[in-house]
């Protein structure tokens, strides 16, 4: 087997602030309920900074071939633990729940229970970093711990979320997938001692192909990826996200075949716009009950994890016998997955009253399954619930208004991206998830007018999303696109000052360059030189060439052969920053006429808009 | 000293360590490759087990449910069928669900699937048609016809031939219990005229005819399967029937003769062979009373005068006042005082009686006594014979009465029924 880590024999210390350029946060136990040596990287050790050093020195374009031929093969073993875990959740589910489970059966009671048990055993005594969704710890993985997801992480959390899902706990499966994806990312590329920068950039191309196999979508776990784990747009792993994503959904592809985890039923496109009022509702709909949830799974999960450290084994067994309660009452639909009841509700199986008493029940076993501490994800949940909501609100408007042409199934999708957008955040992702599903794109406008409307108004109504508030909750301040929407970014142009200092031609001599500068009483001028670029000279430089050469010497001479960097207004202020110690003033430049000058912007300028941002 | 690509010089023992990296790299390499194939032939197995058992859960779980749905209890296919369809989703499954969920009772339920169904194979024949049973049910009338028709039109999978002749005898069906016996007739006559070869078939779209009023129709169909080599006893007795309605007793005496001839007679319910019984015996009896075109004209007088005799009595009967009505002119009939005396002598005693009545009877009854009186005083057969004007206007003045009294005192009973009978269409007692 691969080791954790080359360095594994050194001692990890289990704190953050051991680990370069991170500071100290969050303590183990609040962070993910690990001790240090499974949750957290072994500290870099001299020696292998050093080896690092080397393989820098005598391959340094051996980490950028590796590369992309990794990110196949992470795709590939991806996609092979993601059909292993799913085939495991359903042999323990037949296992223990049998092949058809209904209400009144007593097992339902207490298979959950047990499960609930076994599992918080498990989680309390070997796994403890396989707590929880995997969302989070990716991203933890990401920005706070070199890309570093442990090997027995992903053992971990494959068992226990099998157990779980299969013993009948309301939660997904992705989240999960997710996270193994990252670890079999992780444990390659820490096999082949990459380089940190590498190993940090592993982590989300491993949980691009971990999603991308459980969703059977791979542009969806891509942008997934992006939007909520990377948080930001990074053309250096696009690429390496992009084959590892597609890799892995093959392999999914070749064991599952194409189709999603549910069948989807036939879409019509939309006759009459006017229909689009329909989904409007139900957008409206889901921007009401997205914060509801968060709100719900906000207030508990603090709550819980505050109680006493024995009831942590007891936790998950609660939840088991709640959600078993409800599946032997009446409602057996909510336990587990659920893919099988939204293709169900997809394929019109359900009248809308019994819709409505599965959105809300499934919504009561998914919160407390996930704040009990139960591995599983909130994406099958998700679903669930939208699905549930949109098949409600599609069958209760047919019911009314016949002439509607969206099929229950249709309202079942977009039910699903609504919710997806409301609770997530991820309207982007939403919108292409509900796409990739269907296969159809007739879709897309009632699609992307309920997203939207749900996740304004779930932004409204709940500004911080459902991830970050975990985050928060476990002392972590990991960024997010949600973060960035809010930011009001300064660009140069709200810096840029009118051109107040004096320019010269190349061909100028130094005698009249330091005239005009003298003159000007301007610390420094800008050079036009012949083939249309800029160059800044400072007083200080001017004054040094002049000590050199003949005040007849074209300026040109005395110049170096660098030139001002081209920035042009619409950049981000801060783009401009490092430029200053080299270059007094930066000359910025009109993006329709080439080599004009538009203004010029000093470290001062810069600093002062900083600190008046209004 | 080596030059390396990127510019840096390489010392010897860097070289050494760039070599020993490509080895390890490669090893790493192939490692990882391995591990790849051993998990994949571990998920390759984990799979091909649970698939496997997946079947075999679908299999016998869809068993269960279409078994169940045999022994007409659906309520326990439907989680049987649910549970296949999560295991193995197929189309006939679901139908077969929302198949027993309408069984169920679970009406709503039922439409929704079906709705869903139809969405994806809007053309399907079936799925139309368990929507217009759906609609039939909760009393949506035009939206089941328009289903009906939709499944008429709709594709089926194997014998549509047969599907549709079906489903348009269960429109023609659904359509008579609507009393939308035109609509009916439609459907029924389309559907005679493209049923195979079948008496079984003819004869329940001819019984559906004689429930949509076309007896005629009926009784071709009925007289067609019947003049086959053996033919079905529920032809000819439902010719019998079918001639026997239309006024047909000539054909209705043949076939009900037949019928009740044969050993399925016997079979029928005791109400039904009673009945049948007293169709013939009233059709015989008809035949008897009825003066036909082609009897020779005395023969014709003397069961004119027979009849003129009936109708009268029946007249003085039906205007004579109630017997409890001590004071009133009613209170003697003449019928009491001689109910077998002839017409005329009748006619003469009574007028007294039947003035003195005038004023409480009814002015139909009025003025047929005013036609009565209107009549030769002695007609005989002999009169009648000679005159075939005055035998139409006494046959006619029969008739007239036997309706009029039927409408005025209600239904008569023995010959006065029968001839109330060949009143209603003299024209086809002797039809063929």
């Amino acid at each position: 087997m691969m080791p954790d880590s080359p360095t594994s024999s050194a001692a990890p210390t289990g704190n953050i602030a051991d680990v370069p350029g991170v500071a100290p946060a969050p303590t183990h136990d609040v962070l993910l309920g690990a001790p240090p040596s499974s949750a957290t990287p072994p500290a870099p050790s001299p020696a292998r900074t050093s080896l690092a050093a080397t393989i820098d020195k005598i391959a340094p374009t051996r980490d950028e071939r590796l590369f992309l031929v990794l990110s196949i093969l992470i795709g590939v073993l991806s996609g092979l633990l993601v059909v292993a875990f799913r085939m495991a959740i359903e042999w323990v589910k037949i296992l223990s729940l049998g092949s058809a489970p209904h209400a009144g059966q007593y097992r339902l009671f207490f298979v959950p229970a047990i499960a609930g048990l076994v599992v918080a055993a498990l989680v309390v005594w070997f796994f403890p970093a396989a707590r929880g969704s995997g969302v989070n710890q990716t991203k933890a993985a990401l920005y706070v711990y070199d890309g570093y997801i442990s090997f027995r992480t992903v053992i971990g959390k494959f068992l226990t979320a099998a157990l779980a899902l299969g013993g009948g706990l309301s939660l997904g499966p992705e989240d999960p997938s997710l996270q193994i994806g990252a670890g079999v990312a992780s444990i390659v590329a820490r096999k082949l001692r990459l380089s940190r920068r590498r190993l940090r950039m592993f982590a989300p191309i491993g949980a691009a192909a971990g999603l991308a196999a459980a969703f059977n979508a791979p542009i969806s776990a891509i942008l997934f990826v992006i939007e909520e784990v990377i948080g930001s747009w990074s053309a250096a792993v696009l690429g390496s996200l992009v084959l590892a994503a597609i890799s892995s959904d093959v392999v999914v592809r070749w064991f599952l075949g194409s189709e999603p985890m549910f069948r989807i039923p036939a879409i019509h496109s939309l006759r009459d716009p006017r229909e689009l009022m329909a989904y409007a509702v139900l957008g409206f709909i889901g921007g009401l009950l997205a914060p509801l949830f968060s709100l719900l799974l906000g207030y508990l999960r603090p709550r819980l994890r505050a109680l006493p450290r024995w009831t942590q084994y007891l936790q998950p067994a609660i939840a088991g016998l709640l959600v078993g309660s409800i599946g032997y009452f009446g409602f057996p639909e909510v336990m587990g997955v659920g893919y099988h009841v939204i293709d169900q509700a997809m394929h019109g199986q359900f009248v809308w009253q019994i819709l409505i008493a599965l959105v809300f029940l499934k919504l009561v076993a998914t919160t407390v399954s996930f704040t009990s501490g139960t591995p599983g994800g909130m994406f099958a949940p998700t679903l669930f619930i939208g699905a549930m909501l949109g098949g409600a609100v599609g069958a209760f408007e047919k019911h009314f208004f016949p002439g509607l042409s969206g099929t229950v199934g249709t309202y079942c999708l977009v039910g699903m991206g609504v919710l997806f957008a409301g609770f997530l955040r991820v309207p982007l992702t939403s919108v292409f998830m509900v796409l990739e599903m269907s296969g159809n794109s007739s879709i897309i406008l009632p699609l992307i007018l309920a997203n939207t409307i749900a996740f304004l108004l779930s932004r409204s109504l709940q500004p911080v999303g459902i991830f970050e508030i975990f985050s928060h909750q476990d002392g972590l301040d990991l960024p997010s696109m949600e973060e960035q929407r809010e930011e009001s970014a300064l660009h140069i142009e709200d810096a840029l000052q009118p051109v107040n200092i004096p320019i010269a031609r190349a061909a100028d001599t130094l005698k009249s360059v330091s005239a005009i500068l003298a003159e000007s009483h301007a610390k420094a001028c800008l050079i036009r030189m012949p083939d249309g670029s800029w160059y800044s000279i400072s007083s200080d430089e001017l004054t040094t060439a002049a000590a050199t050469l003949s005040p007849d010497a074209a300026i040109q001479l005395a110049i170096k052969s660098d030139r001002a960097p081209q920035l042009f207004p619409d950049m981000p202020l801060d783009s401009a920053l490092h430029h200053f110690p080299r270059w007094p003033v930066l000359p910025i430049s009109n993006r329709a006429s080439r080599g004009a000058v538009e203004g010029v912007l000093t470290l001062e300028d810069v600093l002062g808009r900083y600190r008046n941002p209004e | 000293m080596t030059k390396h690509q990127s510019g840096t010089v390489l010392t010897p023992e860097e070289r050494l360590a760039r070599r020993r990296l490509i080895v390890r790299d490669a090893i790493s390499l192939l490692s990882l490759f391995f591990i790849t194939v051993v998990i994949f032939l571990l998920t390759l197995l984990l799979y091909r087990s649970f698939k496997n058992h997946e079947q075999l859960l679908g299999v016998r779980w869809r068993a269960r449910g279409e078994r169940a749905l045999r022994l007409g209890r659906p309520a326990e296919a439907i989680p049987d069928l649910r549970t296949a369809l999560a295991y193995i989703p197929d189309r006939t499954t679901e139908i077969e669900l929302a198949t027993a969920l309408a069984a169920a009772g679970r009406t709503v339920e039922a439409t929704a699937y079906f709705n869903t169904l139809l969405q994806s194979a809007p053309g399907d024949g079936m799925i139309n048609l368990q929507l217009a049973r759906l609609a039939a049910r909760v009393g949506n009338q035009k939206l089941a016809v328009f289903r009906y028709q939709a499944a008429l039109d709709g594709t089926w999978n194997g014998h549509g031939y047969a599907h549709r002749r079906q489903v348009r005898l269960e429109l023609a069906g659904y359509l008579l219990s609507r009393n939308l016996n035109s609509q009916a007739r439609t459907q029924l006559l389309i559907a005679e005229s493209n049923a195979p070869d079948d008496p079984a078939i003819k004869i329940r779209i001819a019984g559906m005819l004689v429930q949509a009023g076309d007896l005629q129709s009926a009784l071709e169909i009925y007289r067609a399967v019947s003049a086959r080599r053996n033919p079905p006893f529920e032809a000819i007795v439902g010719a019998g029937r079918t001639a026997y309605s239309m006024g047909k007793y000539r054909v209705a005496a043949d076939y009900l003769g037949r019928a009740l001839a044969q050993p399925a007679a016997r079979k029928l319910p005791a109400a039904e062979q009673a009945a049948d019984r007293t169709m013939l015996n009233n059709a015989n009896r008809i035949l008897i009373l009825f003066p036909d075109i082609n009897l020779p004209a005395r023969a014709r007088a003397e069961r004119i005068l027979g009849a003129k005799k009936l109708a009268f009595l029946r007249l003085t009967t039906c205007m004579a006042p109630p017997v409890t009505a001590s004071t009133s002119p009613r209170s003697v009939l003449p019928s009491q005082k001689a109910p077998f005396a002839s017409p005329a002598s009748l006619q003469a005693g009574a007028n007294s009686s039947l003035s003195a009545a005038l004023t409480a009877t009814p002015p139909q009854l009025t003025a047929l006594q005013t036609r009565w009186n209107q009549l030769p005083r002695r007609l005989t057969v002999w009169n009648l014979a000679r005159q075939p004007d005055l035998e139409q206007t006494v046959l006619q003045l029969i008739y007239d009465t036997e309706t009029i009294t039927a409408q005025v005192c209600g239904p008569p009973t023995g010959d006065n029924a029968l001839l109330l009978q060949i009143a209603k269409n003299p024209a086809a007692v002797e039809q063929e």
